[in-house]
């Protein structure tokens, strides 16, 4: 287990593990950055992530999605980054926002107003 | 010991203080894999295993209860960390209350669902991941005929063993393509304390229905854990072996 680990540090050790499991997975290195989706860019599957998942457990001792986040709302790289800042580093502000579920209770909101207009 | 990775296999029982968690850990230490196993209270068994040939090096029982989420948990965390690997799992540890369902008191029925299924979730969970890691592994949930076929004053705990049968098959779909393999031994009636509220005529009455004709000893059930736990059941995932003297067939 890893200790006394800065953000940036964390970000590279995340990092490393997705480069090896993509390794693993392809064959090959592959290019890959904060934005991209873990499933729909990168092909990884969901036991791709369980494996990434216990990987980072080891390494670091820390499993976020055992009580803070749901697995389910983490999509990209960057979600996965900030799933381990927030149980790293709570210090360093509120839960930050999931976009995906925010978009998508927007829209059921919206999809509500329309159906009571009619 | 602490820390230390090995190539000796290694397995965690649950429940293997007494009946057939005690065959499973006599079956696996004769087997030369190191043992861990967790169980509410130590046994005579339990002593004279860490008494035994290896038994300080190879054996590790904790108490632990199955009911305590967080120790679960935590003794897979230390069983990994102890021996380096988990190579195979058996979720044996269960209880078995009798009653009709309508007059079942709701505190019985969380109890069994506890010990008898989330503990199973919670340890295949835990094991799983270890799995995961080390690129394959094997876990063996231990079923009942009772997941196969009707029978009156047990329903809740048909209901928890044919919920494991239904975690073996979808578990083995899921961890196959990491090497992991899932598989389910439900026992026919078998001696042991899970059965001693079954009356002699009663247990008379079985061995005559089964086309083998005795109830099966608790080694009859061991051996066909030890089969799917070796690798001569490398093809071997998503299945319910019954281990019933063809009662069920």
């Amino acid at each position: 287990m890893l200790t006394r680990l800065s953000p940036e540090g964390l970000r590279t050790v995340i990092h490393g593990k997705i480069r090896s499991v993509l390794k693993e997975r392809f064959g090959e290195d592959r290019a890959f950055s904060a934005h991209d989706k873990l499933a729909a860019t990168l092909g990884l599957s969901s036991l791709d992530l369980a494996f990434l998942v216990a990987d980072l457990e080891a390494e670091l001792g820390v499993d976020p999605f055992a009580r803070l986040v749901s697995i389910t709302s983490v999509r990209s790289v960057a979600d996965l980054e900030r799933a381990y800042q927030q149980a790293f580093f709570p210090e360093t502000g509120p839960p930050p926002q999931d976009d995906g579920l925010a978009a998508a209770a927007k829209r059921a909101r919206t999809r509500r107003q329309r159906r009571q207009a009619k | 010991m602490q820390g230390t990775p090995t190539t000796r296999k290694i397995a965690l029982v649950s429940g293997g203080s007494r009946g057939l968690g005690a065959a499973l850990v006599s079956g696996f230490m004769q087997r030369d894999y190191g043992v861990a196993t967790m169980s509410r209270t130590k046994t005579t068994f339990i002593d004279e295993t860490k008494r035994g040939r290896d038994g300080a090096k190879r054996f590790h029982w904790a108490a632990v209860d199955g009911r305590d989420r967080d120790a679960l948990r935590a003794f897979v965390a230390d069983v990994a960390e102890r021996f380096g690997r988990i190579d195979v799992l058996v979720n044996n540890a269960g209880l078995a209350t009798e009653g009709v369902l309508p007059t079942m008191r709701p505190d019985e029925i969380t109890e069994l669902v506890d010990v008898n299924l989330t503990a199973a979730l919670l340890l295949s969970q835990a094991c799983s991941r270890v799995m995961l890691r080390q690129g394959g592994g094997c876990i063996i949930n231990i079923s009942s005929v009772n997941a196969l076929r009707g029978h009156t004053g047990v329903a809740v705990y048909s209901a928890t063993k044919a919920a494991l049968d239904g975690l073996t098959r979808s578990l083995a779909r899921e961890l196959g393509p990491r090497r992991i393999r899932v598989n389910s031994v439900a026992p026919g009636y078998f001696e042991s304390d899970m059965v001693k509220y079954v009356a002699p005529e009663q247990k008379e009455r079985i061995a005559r229905r089964t086309p083998l004709g005795r109830l099966a000893t608790v080694e009859d059930i061991a051996n066909a854990v030890l089969f799917l736990a070796s690798d001569q059941a490398s093809f071997i995932t998503g299945q319910v072996v019954a281990v019933d003297g063809g009662i069920t067939c």
